[in-house]
């Protein structure tokens, strides 16, 4: 059953002399118990998506196309419904980083926060729910870690409070922005294993990140962003052993296991799009049309790529 | 070290005369209006600063004069402090027309000098011991409405805020639970601050006569020992004690200021005692 229907997603933020288009036209399904990923680089589009979904984007963002959610446009959805609906239906893993938990509050009272706001559980039972949830994460100790302060525990130990803090009001979706940036190799295997645990097959993952090796950990689906637009999307498998879009390609060529072969040229700045394909300057491939034309996301072979030489 | 005596001993200082002024009746051996001697007394065991020009107890009236000194320094900074908590975390959470707006206001009313506009301000309303503590408040919390204000602005734009909003918390839920404990160091040294600068501006607002001159306070004591010939005849155990008394209790809540400033507000430099 669909979860979610993105429907024309257009992202822009106004300056004063230019308008950064973030996201343009970004169409995406998510089923339940979906696994799907957002791939790209810094500045495509990928959390700018994930921040529409929350409802959570900067007053100064222009927003038009709609976010199917049940029978709600969370886009034109009034402020109200959208709280009632943030950290209970959907919830967000944020990027760990030093300030992602209060450093003034306890451990214990910010994963239960989310029960007591929602009134889904009094004070007490909220409490003995995040010693659960703590222990259930991996933490020895739940009693002591539920009394101690963000500051007091490792990046690897705060992600998992960034976990505990998404789960614990049971969502449907979750959107993970970039769940192991940060963290050495080690705590990232585990913490990926953490999260895959949980999520295991009866909720509905949307993740953001910019490495292959997660989302292929992690998802089943994966969509690839480039520009503020989805240039290829389908099974995380085949998209990575057979990529179809040259920026895919490319994207996987970089990899270190592929020889560290960078893409030539830089991502065009969103604020000055080229016209024709977005990334025909940077594309080996790229023929007359690439320039003139915009490609549209076509269907072939069991997935869907913007490219005019699969036309 | 030395430094952590001095914060120690001024917590004492404190302490003790917020004892007195809490016990007075127990501690004062005559009432703050009572007419118990000859005037003009010199101090001897049953007067200990001897009388005033009516003859009341001098040492009573000392005791007595710290309730309603003390009450308005705290008063009057708690109410400042109110007010600038409350706008400084609406104006820096929201931000946008209104924050401009009221920074702007702010920033006319700012560089007015506060005692010549509380004198001012006085005439327009009935100038009562309330109604000067309240202006005192309002007046002293702008300043403090731009400092709590900044702090905010760097505070709400940190990522748990962002989380807070990612769990569904209400704006109101945000201010309270999440910026306004991480505000409350800030709050705490603003609280002390003011409530020194206060105490001793309503020391000189009651010495200028700015309430009922019959308040017994260390202001109006002062004032009575001026104009009633305590100066000019060199009484000074009538002038003395009110005026050692507000020096000792300013220099202990600025003790408590610096060193709370210190411990919160790491850019303070370690010379400025």
């Amino acid at each position: 059953m669909e979860l979610i229907r993105i429907d024309g997603l257009y992202v822009a933020f106004s300056t004063r002399s230019e308008t950064v288009r973030a996201v343009d036209t970004v169409d995406l399904a998510i089923n339940e118990g979906d696994t799907i990923s957002l791939i790209g680089e810094s500045g495509c589009g990928k959390t700018v998506t994930g921040m529409a979904i929350m409802g959570l984007l900067p007053t100064n963002a222009r927003i038009t196309g709609t976010i199917r959610y049940g029978d709600q446009d969370l886009l034109s959805a009034p402020d109200s419904t959208l709280q009632r609906i943030r950290g209970k239906e959907i919830a967000m893993i944020s990027q760990n980083s030093a300030n992602a938990l209060n450093p003034v509050m306890t451990v214990g009272d910010q994963i239960a926060e989310p029960l007591l706001i929602h009134h889904l559980l009094p004070a007490p039972e909220a409490r003995q729910e995040a010693v659960r949830l703590l222990s259930a994460l991996g933490f020895d100790e739940p009693e002591r870690a539920r009394e101690q302060y963000p500051h007091e525990f490792s990046g690897g130990m705060r992600e998992r409070i960034l976990i505990a803090l998404a789960l614990i009001c049971n969502p449907g979706l979750i959107i993970a922005d970039e769940p192991t940036s940060g963290l050495d190799a080690q705590v990232k295997s585990q913490i990926l294993q953490l999260i895959k645990k949980q999520i295991d097959g009866n909720r509905t993952l949307f993740l953001i990140t910019h490495d292959m090796g997660t989302a292929h950990f992690l998802c089943t689906r994966t969509a690839v962003m480039y520009a503020g637009e989805i240039v290829e999307i389908g099974q995380t498998h085949d998209l990575l052993s057979l990529p179809m879009h040259p920026y895919t390609q490319g994207l996987l060529a970089s990899l270190p296991s592929a020889g560290l072969h960078p893409i030539p040229g830089v991502s065009p700045s969103p604020a000055h799009l080229p016209g024709g394909c977005r990334f025909c300057t940077r594309c080996p491939a790229s023929m007359d049309r690439c320039r003139r034309e915009h490609p549209a996301l076509i269907d072939a072979k069991g997935r869907q790529v913007r490219c005019f030489r699969y036309d | 070290m030395s430094r952590k005596i001095l914060l120690w001993g001024s917590i004492v200082v404190l302490c003790i005369y917020i004892g007195i002024a809490c016990a007075a009746p127990l501690i004062a051996p005559m009432g703050p209006d009572a007419i118990t001697g000859r005037p003009l007394q010199s101090p001897d065991p049953v007067h200990l600063f001897g009388t005033n020009n009516v003859g009341q107890d001098i040492f009573s009236q000392l005791i007595w004069g710290a309730r309603i000194t003390l009450l308005f320094g705290f008063f009057s900074a708690g109410l400042s402090v109110l007010i600038s908590t409350m706008f400084g975390i609406i104006l820096g959470y929201y931000g946008g027309i209104v924050d401009e707006i009221a920074s702007r206001i702010i920033d006319v009313v700012i560089p007015l000098p506060t005692f010549v506009l509380l004198i001012v301000l006085t005439t327009f309303f009935s100038p009562g011991i309330l109604t000067v503590s309240i202006l005192m408040g309002v007046l002293s919390s702008i300043f403090g409405i731009r400092i709590i204000r900044s702090q905010v602005l760097s505070i709400a734009r940190m990522e748990y805020v962002e989380g807070a909003k990612a769990i569904g918390a209400s704006d109101f839920h945000i201010m309270y639970r999440h910026i306004l404990p991480n505000v409350m160091p800030l709050v705490m040294v603003r609280f002390v601050s003011s409530s020194q600068h206060l105490l001793v501006m309503g020391v000189g607002l009651s010495f200028l006569g700015m309430w009922d001159t019959s308040t017994v306070d260390w202001g109006t004591m002062i004032q009575n020992a001026y104009s009633e010939g305590g100066v000019a005849l060199g009484l000074w155990w009538w002038i003395l004690p009110p005026g050692i008394a507000v020096i000792g209790i300013s220099l202990a809540l600025a003790m408590i200021g610096y060193s709370f400033e210190e411990k919160f507000n790491p850019r303070v430099g370690v010379n400025r005692i």
